[in-house]
C-alpha cells in the first residue's frame, strides 16, 4: 500500500508541478501584458530536452544528475499529501530528515555540474551554497518553533495537530518567515541569484544538454513539490486530497506574481536580507512560542 | 592479560619498533598494522568491568578498568589508528623519519588506550601525557613551520593539561580519593557549589584543550595543518577525541544534572552545562566561519574538527538521552569522516606536493577513488541521510529542539549548512575542475593508501543503514551512566530511531534513495546516448582548446578557466574584518616574551659587575631571610 | 531524404514547438531581438526561448555580419550544441556580405562554413520576419525538412575545406589564448 502511495505521490507531483510551472510563465506574460505560451509548454520543453542527442563531461557529471534525481526523488516519495490518507511512510515522515534528503539530491546537483569542469557551473553552485545559508536558517529557526509547540516533528502529526487551526494562523510571523524562506528556496526572482543566466550563463545549468537538461528539470520539479508541500503540510493545515491541491495552487500562484514584479538580489544583499528581518522575526516567533503567547 | 601489561608492553614494544623499523621501516610499519589488528580483537574480546592495578600514589591505588564508555572510545579510536597504521606502510616512504614515526604512533596509541581504560584522575593524567607527548613529537616531522606547531600544540595541552591536573588534586584534597566514581559519589553530596564547579571547569578544561573547543582551539589549525599528512588524519580522527572523552567523563560520568542541580539554568540544564555548551556553540561559529575562508585544505578541515568538537560538545553537554546519544555518536561520525578526508588529501598531497586548494584542481581525472572516499566522506561530515554522519546530528537537534534552546539550535543548523559550504571547497576546488597541465602524469596512489580509506567508508555507509550496532553500546553507556535510562531510542525489531518528535526507519530511508536512484538510472538510459565530451583534451595533444561552454573563446591552459579561490567571496567579504583570538592569544604570547626579555635584559649584562651584583644581593638575601 | 521512424516524429513535433535559441550578436540585428522577445511581439507564445550557453540551445541565431575574428567563435560554438541543432541567417550580411561585402576581412555567405535552415532577407529585418521565419522553421523541423545539422555531419569534411581556406586555421593561436 505505501508503494503505491510512494508512487502516487510522484505521479502527482510530476503533472501538478509541471503544469504549474507552465501556468507560472502564462501568468507571467499576463502580468507583462504579453499572451505568453500555451500552459503545457513545459510538458513540451521536457520531452524535447529528452529527445536530444546530449553531451557528457565526464561520468561524475552523469553520476551526479543521477545522484541529484534520485535523491529528489526519494525525499518526494516520503512527503505526506494534506493528510494521514496520503501519507506513504508515516513512520519516517520526520521533518528533519525530509529536509537533509533533499540535501541529497542538491549536493548531487552541484558536484556533477562543478564535475563539468566549467567554472560558471562552480559559481553558480557556489551562490547557491550560500544562498542556502541565507533562507535555511530563518526557515529551520521557525520550523523548530514548530516542533518545539506541538512536540512532534512528524509531518503527518503536525497536520494533524493543526486541526483548532491553521498554523498559519496560530504563529503568523512563524508563517510569513516561512513563506520568504519558500522563495529562496524555489529560487523565484528575488532570490534566483544562483542561475542568473545574464551574468553567469545560468550557473550550475551551463554544461547541461538534452537529456541532462531533462533529467535535471524533472528534479527540479519534485523539488518544487517537496518544498512547497512542506509549506502547506506545516502551514495551512490538513483537509481533502483536493483542498491540499487548492492550497498548493495559491501558495504557487502566489510565489509566482510576487516574483514576478521583483528584480535580483546581489549575493551578499541576500545574506543581510535573510539574516536581517527574517531572521528576527523568526527569533521572536520562537520567543513568542517559549511564552506561550501563540493565537 | 591484564590492562596493566597490555599498556605496558604496548609501550616497551613501541621502542623495540623503533630499532626495527632502523633496520627496514616497512618491517616496522606492517608490524604496528599487526600489532593493531590484534589489538582491535583484543578490545572486542574484552568484558566490562575487568579491572587491574598499576601502581600506588599518596596511599591511593591507580586503576585501569573497561567500562562500556572504555570500549566504545577504544574501538572508534583503533578503527582510525589500524587504518592510518595501514595507509603508513605505502606512504612512509614519502616521509623522512619512518622508523621515529612508526614508535610514536605505536606509543601513543598506548597513551590513549589507557586514557579510556582509567578508574581513577591520575591513570587518566599519566597516558594523557604519554599521547599527547608522543604525538607532539610526530608533529614537526612535516615542515619547518612544523616545529613552531609542536610548540603551540604543546603549550596549548600543556595548559588545559595543568588545570586539569590542579582539579584532581583539588578533588583529592576535598574527598580524599582519586577514583572518578568514588569523586562522582561524593560530590552530589557535596554541599559547596563553588568547589564543585571549580573542579568541573578544571577538569573540563583539559577536554576543551584536547578538542579544540573555543578559547583554545588555536594549535588545531597549526598542528593539524602542518603535522605529516597521515598523522592528521590521527590527530583528528583519534587525538582530538581524547579531549571528547574527558568532556563525557567531566559532564556525564559525575552526574552533573544532579551534582549542580542547584543551579540551573534554562530548561533544566545547569549554569556549568550550559557554559560548557556556550563555548561548543561559540567555536562552531568560529570553525565554519573559519572553515569557509581557507585556501590550504588540511587547515579548512581541522576549523572543522573545531566545529564538530562543539557538536560533540553541545550534544554530550545537555545531558538530554538523545543529545547525549547524539554526541557520543558524533564522536564515531566524525573520527571516521575526518580520518577518510585527512588520509585523502595525505594521498593528494603524496603525489601532487601541495596542499592549497589554488594550486590544484581535476584531480577526478587521476585519482578516481580517492576522490570517492572524500565524497562519501564528506556526505558523512556533512550529515547527509545515506551516511551515519546524519544520525548523530538528528539526534543533537532532536535534544536541542526538546529543551527549547533556540539559539543553541540556531547555532547548530547554521554550522550544519555552513559545512555544506566548506566541505565542497576541495571537492570543487581539488578533486573537480579543470586539472592543471604540470599534473597531467600524476596516478592513483597505491592500493595499500586507498583500501584503509574505503574500509572506513563502508563502516560508516553501512552504520548510516543499519546504525544499531554502534547505538546498542551507546545505550548501555547511557545506561551506566543513568541519563534517563528507561527512555530506548534504537529500536532494532521495527527498524527504528525514535525520537522524541517522530522517528525514522533510517533502512527504509536508504530504500527510498536506492528506488529514486533506479528509477533515475532507467530513465537515463531510456533517451538517447550522450556524446562523451574528453576534458583532458589539451593535456593529451599541444594546441587543442578545451571543449566546454567559454564564450566562444580559445583557452588551451585548463588551469585558467578553473574556480578554486575566494570560493565564497561574496560571503567572506561579510567577515572580512572579524576579530581574531588567535591574535589576542599572539598578543598575550608577545607580552610575556617581552616581559621575559626585560627580566633576562636586567639579569644577562654584558658587564662582570652587574653579575657579581647580583650575586652579591640573592646571598644577601638569602642570609637575611635565613630561608 | 530518408523516412524518420515514428519516434522521430514524435520528437520532431516537440522540437518544433519549443525552440530555445542561441543568438550570436555579431551585429547591428542585435537590437531588434529585445522587441522580439517582450511584451510587443512575444515569442515565448511559439515557445522560443532565449538560452545562456549554445549546450542548452537548439538554434543559433547569427544576427548580422561575420568576419574572419568572429567566424571561428561562431563554428566552435556551433559545434558545442547538441543535435537536433538549427542555424537561422538574420539579415542580408549572412546570405552575401551586405553593404559591407568586398571589406578584407567580411565573410560574405555563412552557408560555405555552417549549414544554414532558414535565412531572413533584409537589412534589417523587423520582428515580423524574424517571427515568420520562426515559424517558418517550425514548419520545416515538423515536416523534417530542416536537416542542416544532418548535413553537418556528412559533409564535414567539406565544411572544414570551406573554413580552412578562408580562415586558415580554425582555432586561434596567439598569446591571449595560449
Amino acid at each position: 500500500m505505501a508503494a503505491y502511495k510512494a508512487l502516487f505521490n510522484l505521479v502527482v507531483a510530476f503533472f501538478l508541478v509541471l503544469s504549474l510551472e507552465g501556468i507560472a510563465r502564462k501568468i507571467m506574460a499576463r502580468i507583462q501584458r504579453r499572451i505568453g505560451p500555451p500552459w503545457y509548454q513545459n510538458f513540451i520543453d521536457l520531452f524535447k530536452a529528452l529527445s536530444k542527442h546530449p553531451f557528457s563531461n565526464g561520468w561524475i557529471f552523469d553520476f551526479g544528475v543521477l545522484m541529484a534525481l534520485g535523491g529528489a526523488l526519494a525525499t518526494a516519495m516520503i512527503i505526506p499529501m494534506g493528510s494521514i490518507t496520503w501519507t506513504p511512510f508515516p513512520n519516517s515522515d520526520n521533518f528533519f530528515v525530509i529536509m537533509y534528503l533533499f540535501a541529497v539530491g542538491a549536493l548531487g546537483m552541484a558536484m556533477g555540474m562543478v564535475g563539468s569542469g566549467n567554472p560558471w557551473a562552480s559559481i553558480g553552485v557556489s551562490r547557491a551554497l550560500t544562498q542556502m545559508l541565507g533562507y535555511e536558517l530563518p526557515y529551520l529557526i521557525v520550523m523548530s518553533s514548530v516542533i518545539f509547540f506541538y512536540k512532534t516533528a512528524s509531518i503527518h502529526k503536525l497536520i494533524e495537530l493543526q486541526r483548532g487551526g491553521w498554523n498559519l494562523l496560530v504563529m503568523p510571523l512563524g508563517g510569513i518567515v516561512a513563506f520568504i524562506s519558500l522563495m529562496g528556496m524555489l529560487g523565484k526572482k528575488p532570490f534566483d541569484i544562483m542561475i542568473a543566466p545574464a551574468e553567469i550563463a545560468s550557473g550550475p545549468m551551463v554544461e547541461l544538454s538534452g537529456k541532462y537538461m531533462g533529467l535535471l528539470h524533472i528534479m527540479h520539479v519534485f523539488s518544487v513539490f517537496v518544498e512547497i508541500s512542506l509549506f502547506v503540510d506545516v502551514f495551512l493545515g490538513g483537509g481533502s486530497f483536493g483542498w491540499y491541491l487548492v492550497k498548493f495552487v495559491v501558495v504557487w500562484v502566489l510565489a509566482v506574481m510576487i516574483s514576478s514584479v521583483l528584480p535580483r538580489f546581489r549575493i551578499e544583499q541576500m545574506l543581510k536580507f535573510y539574516w536581517g528581518v527574517p531572521l528576527g522575526l523568526a527569533f521572536l516567533n520562537a520567543l513568542f512560542v517559549l511564552l506561550g503567547w501563540t493565537l | 592479560m591484564a590492562l596493566s601489561t597490555l599498556l605496558i608492553s604496548l609501550l616497551v614494544t613501541s621502542v623495540i619498533i623503533y630499532f626495527v623499523s632502523k633496520a627496514s621501516w616497512r618491517v616496522g610499519a606492517i608490524l604496528n598494522f599487526l600489532i593493531g589488528i590484534f589489538l582491535i580483537s583484543y578490545v572486542f574480546a574484552l568484558h566490562t568491568g575487568t579491572t587491574s592495578d598499576l601502581g600506588t600514589l599518596f596511599g591511593q591505588k591507580l586503576q585501569l578498568t573497561w567500562t562500556n564508555a572504555s570500549f566504545y572510545f577504544s574501538a572508534v579510536s583503533l578503527m582510525v589508528i589500524v587504518s592510518v597504521m595501514l595507509f603508513a606502510i605505502k606512504w612512509l616512504d614519502s616521509q623522512k623519519y619512518p622508523a621515529a614515526f612508526n614508535m610514536f604512533l605505536l606509543m601513543m596509541t598506548a597513551g590513549s588506550l589507557g586514557v579510556f581504560m582509567a578508574a581513577d584522575l591520575v591513570t587518566l593524567y599519566i597516558f594523557w601525557e604519554i599521547a599527547v607527548l608522543s604525538s607532539m613529537l610526530i608533529v614537526p616531522m612535516g615542515k619547518k613551520e612544523s616545529r613552531k606547531a609542536a610548540v603551540i600544540y604543546a603549550v596549548m595541552s600543556a595548559s588545559g593539561t595543568y588545570m586539569y591536573l590542579y582539579g584532581a588534586f583539588l578533588a583529592f584534597q576535598r574527598y580524599g580519593t582519586l577514583n572518578i566514581s568514588e569523586i562522582a559519589k561524593q560530590m552530589v553530596s557535596d554541599p559547596s557549589t563553588g568547589i564543585k564547579a571549580a573542579i568541573f571547569l578544571l577538569l573540563a578544561s583539559a577536554g576543551i584543550a584536547k578538542s579544540g573547543i573555543f578559547p583554545l582551539h588555536t594549535w588545531l589549525r597549526i598542528a593539524h595543518g602542518n603535522a605529516p599528512d597521515a598523522f592528521s588524519a590521527v590527530l583528528s580522527g583519534q587525538l582530538v577525541k581524547l579531549g571528547s572523552y574527558v568532556l563525557m567523563v567531566t559532564v556525564a560520568v559525575i552526574p552533573s544534572l544532579r551534582v549542580f542541580a542547584n543551579i540551573p539554568f534554562y530548561s533544566g540544564i545547569p549554569a556549568t552545562n550550559y557554559f560548557l555548551i556556550a563555548l561548543g556553540a561559540t567555536s562552531i561559529i568560529v570553525g565554519t566561519l573559519m572553515a569557509i575562508k581557507q585556501d590550504d585544505m588540511k587547515m579548512l578541515i581541522a576549523f572543522s574538527s573545531v566545529a564538530n568538537g562543539g557538536y560533540i560538545l553541545i550534544g554530550i553537554g545537555t545531558m538530554d538521552p538523545m543529545g547525549f546519544e547524539g554526541g557520543v555518536l558524533h564522536v564515531f561520525n566524525h573520527a571516521l569522516a575526518a580520518a577518510v578526508i585527512f588520509m585523502a588529501f595525505a594521498s593528494v598531497v603524496y603525489r601532487t606536493h601541495t596542499k592549497k586548494i589554488s594550486e590544484l584542481g581535476g584531480l577526478i581525472h587521476k585519482m578516481p577513488i580517492t576522490f570517492l572516499a572524500y565524497l562519501f566522506a564528506i556526505i558523512s561530515l556533512a550529515g547527509i541521510p545515506p551516511m551515519s554522519g546524519f544520525i548523530s546530528k538528528w539526534m543533537i537537534y532532536q535534544a536541542l529542539v526538546r529543551k527549547g534552546m533556540f539559539i543553541t539550535a540556531f547555532i547548530a543548523f547554521f554550522g550544519s549548512i555552513g559545512s555544506f559550504l566548506y566541505v565542497f571547497r576541495p571537492l570543487a576546488g581539488v578533486f573537480l575542475g579543470q586539472l592543471p597541465k604540470k599534473y597531467k602524469d600524476v596516478k592513483e596512489v597505491s592500493p595499500v593508501m586507498w583500501i584503509p580509506m574505503m574500509i572506513l567508508v563502508v563502516i560508516s555507509l553501512i552504520i548510516g543503514i543499519w546504525p544499531f550496532p554502534v547505538l546498542q553500546p551507546i545505550e548501555s553507556m547511557r545506561a551506566d551512566f543513568g541519563i534517563a535510562p528507561m527512555v530506548k531510542i534504537s529500536d532494532p525489531d521495527h527498524w527504528l530511531i525514535r525520537g522524541f518528535a517522530g522517528n525514522w526507519n533510517p533502512v527504509l530511508v536508504f530504500n527510498l534513495f536506492l528506488i529514486g536512484f533506479i528509477i533515475a538510472y532507467i530513465l537515463y538510459t531510456m533517451f538517447p546516448r550522450s556524446k562523451k565530451v574528453d576534458l583532458l583534451a589539451p593535456h593529451k595533444e599541444e594546441g587543442t582548446p578545451i571543449n566546454i561552454y567559454t564564450g566562444g573563446e580559445y583557452i588551451y591552459t585548463p588551469e585558467l578557466y578553473h574556480y578554486n579561490t575566494k570560493f565564497y567571496a561574496g560571503f567572506e567579504r561579510m567577515y572580512e574584518k572579524h576579530p581574531s583570538w588567535e591574535k589576542v592569544l599572539g598578543m598575550l604570547a608577545k607580552f610575556f616574551h617581552d616581559l621575559g626579555e626585560w627580566v633576562h635584559g636586567w639579569f644577562f649584562r654584558p658587564s662582570p659587575s652587574a653579575y657579581a651584583f647580583w650575586v652579591s644581593l640573592t646571598i644577601l638575601i638569602v642570609f637575611w631571610v635565613r630561608w | 531524404m530518408k523516412e524518420r521512424t515514428i519516434w522521430e516524429q514524435i520528437a520532431d513535433s516537440f522540437r518544433s514547438r519549443s525552440i530555445w535559441m542561441l543568438h550570436y550578436c555579431t551585429g547591428c540585428g542585435a537590437m531588434e531581438l529585445p522587441p522580439t522577445m517582450t511584451s510587443r511581439f512575444d515569442m515565448e507564445r511559439f515557445g522560443v526561448a532565449p538560452m545562456a550557453t549554445p549546450r542548452q540551445a537548439d538554434i543559433l541565431l547569427i544576427t548580422g555580419y561575420l568576419n574572419t575574428k568572429t567566424l571561428r567563435r561562431v563554428i566552435y560554438t556551433y559545434e558545442q550544441m547538441a543535435d537536433p541543432k538549427y542555424v537561422i541567417g538574420f539579415g542580408s550580411c549572412t546570405i552575401n556580405g551586405g553593404i559591407y561585402f568586398d571589406s578584407y576581412s567580411t565573410i560574405n555567405r555563412l552557408d560555405y562554413y555552417v549549414p544554414v535552415d532558414v535565412y531572413i532577407a533584409g537589412c534589417m529585418p523587423r520582428p515580423e520576419a524574424i517571427l515568420e521565419a520562426f515559424n517558418y522553421l517550425m514548419e520545416k523541423i515538423r515536416k523534417g525538412e530542416a536537416d542542416g545539422w544532418k548535413r553537418y555531419r556528412e559533409n564535414y569534411e567539406w565544411y572544414k575545406q570551406n573554413q580552412i581556406r578562408s580562415l586558415g586555421e580554425v582555432y586561434v593561436h596567439d598569446e591571449f589564448h595560449e
